[in-house]
């Protein structure tokens, strides 16, 4: 139960309610669906009841529908129903394509009130029959109208629509006059909603753009069926149908084309007329032009900044290049004043020599004698440093003439060897330069003139031998062990034991004999040589150490064998080891055994220690 | 128009079709209208539903259960890390996504949780088809409120890759209370519900409000370690500690004899939701010995009774957290199957002593139902303009009251528009006075948030010069709020027609 009002209280509003909050919401249901629609629409109002006062608003407007009566009703040709207009027909003129299809129908009901045969009849008019009278175009015009794909159609075509374009010339002088009503009228054929409006001089580029990208992809519902040569439902079979369709498609294509250029065209002229977009145009060539100029001002800037830079540079480089040219040519002028200085001293010094020994009367008697001593005073003059003569003036300047006499002398003879080994060096080097002549050139015997002698040929032998091929380093090793091993002292290198080698191998069959002739003699030398000394030493040994000898020297490759495998079987840590091993080697001692094995031991620590020095060698390299 | 709506949950999974103006659950090729979310893997085929549940004793390490705990997550996911430690069937880090490591014969093979989920669709999606007889797939699918935007794109690109077209994903709670058509039913039209939802391994409690028929959640609850498993698991256990009694024999270390158990367990618990006591009977459960066993309904009731206390504490924390009392609650909704349990139903009841119970719906069906019929809604409607899943709308902030006197005088104070109201929106209300006084004046104040005490007077309206009569005046107020959230309320009185009207800005 509501309450009284007191004494004086009137309407009134004391207070503001607060401010909506936002909620999320789950998205189910139809009451969610309801309110989205109505979000979507942007009705202002949430009910249902204002929509529906709006309809009634309409219909109520509707009744008021006026119509205007078409003159030329009651004469049209109902054959001719194609090139009639429709709407006037209805009398719906003022409205055309805007008449809703409330309107259309209350206008067709309106009508058939009015002029429908049966109607006319009871007024007493005369009716032509059947399908003649105008009664007929007023079907056809409802029959077109109320069926939206034929109203379509029948729009696409309305003949009072002006399909003209506006010329540049026009457009140029006043745009928005000429081209607002004409983008007004194209935008009918539209099937996007919400044209975008031409604008003023003051839309802005977005503005500009949009309306411009829309009617670039405009996109029209407009088509021409309507204008069809043949119908279809007149033809009497499938093929002709057919035929009559493949017609029909083609006109419509081409009049759908003529239309979409003639929007392009509208849309090309409009653009190219707009002042706004010459505007834009040139603001953007403006800012463009200030963007290039500002940019070469800057690359100027850069360049001028640059070339100074690299003038400073020239310019420190040159000053200091002066600088070191000036130091240089003060330094030479003070060597050469030194060096006249010095040779002024020189001739000085020697001058004094020369007169000190005059004055000593060249330490001589006779007058041969003096002129050898002149001679060789000048070749001391020649020859020696600044410090010495002046330590010689000195000593002659005081001393007694033996003493002097016995330092020129010394003097003398130190110049006279010097001569000498100077000359011996310069001999020797000319010797060394005709050797090396003839040993690059020479080929076989040249270089085997170089001191490659017997011993070293033989040891050439061996260490190629025992070096096999394919040792790493081969012949630097074997030039190694040649040096660790030779007698006569050179310094050989792996190049000429190389050729050395290659030589050999070269040589003729007769050659070789000699070698090896060569070795057999210095094998009996040797050989005559130990026993003459065990001779001398124990005869009663004599036999005992030539077979040892001997035996030493024939080990076979078999027994060789046999002493390797017993050397295996038998480990250091075997008691009475040698014995066994002796035992095992048919025909040998231990003692053989023992002498085998440690020149074995030898061979192959030569062998390693050759290798090793390369190795070493090389990775000091 | 036809359209489906699924349900796809951690242990089942439910396809409702939406056909000639009436949403149902449609049976699987089994015969049963809920398929186990259970794939199990073979050599050459996949197998979905009841046919992998049961053949998970033999193939355990290649069955794959509860994929919807691991849909969309990372490997690093606490959640994903919880799935792995349970489930059998290895899942290993694949660039950060956890796979399911599958053994095919000789080789094995990865499967993602988005492919398990697509093969379970496409399962739903067949049997959805089989009942309409043609291939429509416009669909709604159902996720739970927590579900985030990674599981649910997931969730959703699962159901595409199954040639779903899916309108939309839409939260189970909602779902429920679609199927019920809980709308605009209230005479203020605000109204709030909770919606029990009890699973096989969840629990959501969710208290909603539905305001012109929009519906809001205020607070939800999720318990993932209470659910239909755990049920099912506390009646194994007695039943193995019944086969110990009888047999001596200790089963609950075989895996095998343990998952046997929980088969037969959960058909004894389906069966004791409808008749008093249930016979368990396993063949050969271990060494050959068969096992027999009987259980009665207070037996069990008596075993999960913690259980039961578990699963209904959420409510009171939840409507504490809402600050709202049990007899603010309108409706209660149940769903899950678990919720098909007498005994829990009767202890809601308990909670809520003067509340309608909604549950005339098979309770694990309730959710797909939803989603079909707003899948028919969906494919009903001729635009299709969202993109959200969600969407915030502008709704009133505060109650706006009127005062009234009881029949003793005092000042109650009536709720004519309520808060949360989406806005723009109209309410009407014929208000009456006394036929003996010559004016009448109505106060309106607007509340101070949630509970309706008045705040602060907004406006007063007079209606003077009436002349006195027998009958009560009535008074016809329609409170209109409009989209910016100014208030606008005429009084009409209806015999002499005379009216009153106020604008009530907003505050800015």
């Amino acid at each position: 139960m509501l309450k009284e009002a007191l004494e004086g209280q009137v309407t009134v509003v004391c207070n503001v309610i607060a401010a909506s909050v936002q909620f999320q919401v789950e998205p189910v249901g139809r009451w969610f669906e309801a309110f989205l629609k109505r979000r979507d629409r942007n009705v202002s109002a949430s009910f249902q009841e204002l929509e529906e006062e709006e309809e009634l608003e309409e219909e109520s407007e509707d009744e008021e529908l006026q119509l205007e009566e078409y003159p030329m009703l009651k004469t049209l040709d109902p054959k001719d129903w194609k090139n009639q207009d429709h709407y006037a027909v209805l009398g719906l003129a003022h409205l055309r394509y805007k008449a809703t299809q409330r309107q259309i129908k209350a206008a067709h009901k309106a009508m058939v009130l009015k002029h429908h045969p049966d109607k006319r009849k009871a007024a007493g008019e005369q009716i032509v029959e059947g399908d003649n009278d105008y009664f007929t175009c007023i079907t056809k015009a409802i029959e077109i109208l109320s069926d939206p794909v034929k109203r379509r159609a029948y729009d696409s075509i309305d003949p009072t629509f002006d399909n003209t374009v506006p010329t540049k010339s026009e457009g140029k002088e006043n745009f928005f006059d000429v081209f607002v009503p004409v983008f007004e009228r194209n935008s009918r054929w539209t099937s996007k909603k919400h044209v975008p409006k031409l604008g003023s001089m003051d839309s802005t580029f977005e503005e500009v753009d949009s309306f411009y990208s829309f009617w670039y992809n405009f996109d029209s519902w407009r088509e021409f069926s309507y204008l069809d040569e043949e119908e279809k439902e007149k033809a009497e079979c499938r093929d002709e149908r057919r035929w009559i369709e493949k017609q029909n498609r083609a006109s419509r294509a081409q009049r759908k084309k003529e239309e979409m250029n003639r929007i392009r065209t509208l849309v090309d002229t409009a653009y190219s007329c707009d002042p706004r977009i010459r505007k834009f145009k040139e603001d953007e060539k403006a800012r463009k032009e200030s963007e290039k100029k500002a940019k070469a001002e800057a690359k100027r800037k850069e360049q001028v900044e640059r070339e100074k830079a690299r003038q400073a540079e020239v310019e420190a480089v040159r000053q200091a290049k002066e600088k070191e040219e000036e130091e240089a040519k003060q330094a030479a002028q003070q060597a050469k004043k030194e060096k006249e200085v010095q040779k002024k001293a020189i001739k000085k010094e020697r001058q004094k020599l020369r007169t000190s020994c005059k004055n000593w009367n060249y330490f001589s008697d006779n007058e041969a004698d003096s002129v050898k001593m002149m001679e060789e005073v000048e070749k001391l003059c020649d020859r020696l440093e600044l410090m010495s003569l002046q330590s010689l003036n000195e000593v002659l300047l005081c001393d007694s003439r033996e003493e002097a006499m016995a330092a020129v002398e010394k003097q003398i003879q130190e110049v006279n060897t010097q001569l000498q080994q100077e000359r011996d060096a310069e001999l020797a080097a000319r010797q060394a330069a005709r050797g090396a002549e003839q040993g690059g050139g020479g080929g076989g015997a040249g270089s085997g003139n170089k001191g490659w002698n017997e011993d070293e040929l033989q040891l050439l032998i061996k260490a190629v031998n025992l070096f096999p091929a394919g040792t790493s380093a081969r012949w630097e090793v074997i030039a190694n062990y040649m040096n660790l091993h030779s007698t006569s002292g050179i310094k050989r290198n792996a190049k000429d034991v190389i050729n050395k080698a290659k030589n050999l191998q070269k040589l003729d069959p007769q050659q070789k004999d000699e070698i090896n002739k060569k070795a057999f003699e210095k094998y009996k030398r040797e050989h005559v040589a130990v026993p003459a000394t065990a001779d001398n030493a124990a005869p009663s040994e004599r036999f005992d150490t030539s077979g040892t000898d001997i035996s030493s020297a024939a080990w076979t490759t078999e027994e060789q064998k046999l002493l390797e495998q017993a050397l295996k079987t038998f480990p250091v840590s075997t008691p009475e080891r040698w014995e066994k091993i002796a035992a095992t080697v048919p025909g040998r001692s231990k003692k053989d055994c023992m002498k085998r094995y440690k020149e074995l031991v030898e061979m192959v620590k030569a062998k390693k220690a050759a290798q090793e020095q390369v190795t070493t060698a090389k990775s000091k390299k | 128009m036809a359209a489906i709506g699924v349900h796809f949950g951690y242990t089942c999974a439910c396809v409702a079709i939406f056909k000639d103006g009436r949403a149902d659950v449609v049976a699987n090729d089994a015969g049963d209208r809920v398929t186990p979310v259970v794939v199990a893997f073979r050599d050459t085929e996949q197998i979905v539903g009841i046919a992998a549940k049961q053949g998970r004793i033999r193939n355990a390490a290649n069955t794959v259960v509860k994929v919807k705990q691991i849909l969309g997550r990372s490997f690093d996911d606490p959640e994903a890390q919880a799935h792995k430690a349970d489930s059998k069937c290895p899942v290993v880090n694949k660039g950060d996504k956890p796979m399911y490591e599958i053994d095919v014969g000789e080789a094995t093979k990865f499967v993602s949780p988005e492919e398990v989920a697509k093969l379970v669709f496409h399962k739903m999606k067949e049997t959805a088809q089989s009942a309409l007889g043609s291939d429509v797939s416009d669909a709604v699918i159902t996720v739970p409120f927590e579900f985030g935007e990674m599981q649910k794109n997931a969730l959703r690109l699962a159901a595409e890759d199954a040639g779903f077209n899916v309108l939309r994903l839409i939260h189970e709670p909602s779902a429920a209370l679609l199927a019920y058509g809980i709308g605009q039913d209230s005479p203020t039209g605000k109204s709030h519900v909770m919606v029990y939802k009890l699973g096989g391994t969840s629990l959501t409690v969710t208290v909603m409000e539905v305001n012109s028929g929009l519906y809001r959640v205020l607070a939800t609850h999720t318990d993932h370690s209470t659910g239909g498993e755990s049920f099912t698991r506390t009646l194994a256990q007695y039943l193995a500690a019944e086969f110990k009694k009888t047999f001596k024999q200790d089963v609950t270390g075989n895996p095998r004899a343990m998952m046997k158990l929980m088969n037969s367990a959960d058909v004894a618990k389906h069966t004791l939701s409808t008749l008093g006591s249930s016979n368990c009977f396993v063949d050969s459960l271990y060494d050959g010995m068969d096992f027999e066993c009987n259980v009665s309904r207070a037996r069990f009731e008596l075993l999960c009774s913690s259980l039961f206390n578990k699963s209904i504490l959420p409510i009171k924390t939840l409507l504490e957290q809402v600050g709202l009392s049990t007899s603010d609650i309108n409706k209660v909704v149940l769903c899950g199957g678990s919720a098909r349990i007498p005994k829990l139903q009767q202890m809601i009841r308990d909670i809520f002593p003067d509340v309608e119970l909604l549950n005339s719906i098979p309770t694990d069906e309730v959710i797909p139902v939803g989603a079909a019929i707003e899948a028919g809604i969906l494919v009903g409607r001729d635009t299709s303009s969202l993109d959200e899943d969600s969407i915030t709308v502008d709704c009133c902030a505060k109650d706006i009251l009127v005062k009234e006197a009881d029949e003793f005088g005092a000042d109650v104070y009536t709720v004519v528009f309520p808060s949360g109201t989406p806005l723009p929106a109209r309410r009407q209300h014929t208000l009456q006075g006394p036929g003996s006084l010559s004016s009448i004046c109505l106060e309106l104040y607007q509340s101070n948030g949630q509970n309706c005490t008045p705040q602060e007077k907004v406006a007063d309206i007079v209606l003077g010069n009436l002349e006195p009569k027998d009958d009560p005046w009535d008074i016809v107020t329609v409170v209109t709020m409009k989209r910016d959230g100014s208030l606008h309320v005429t009084c009409t009185e209806q015999e002499s027609g005379r009216s009153e009207a106020v604008t009530i800005a907003v505050a800015s």
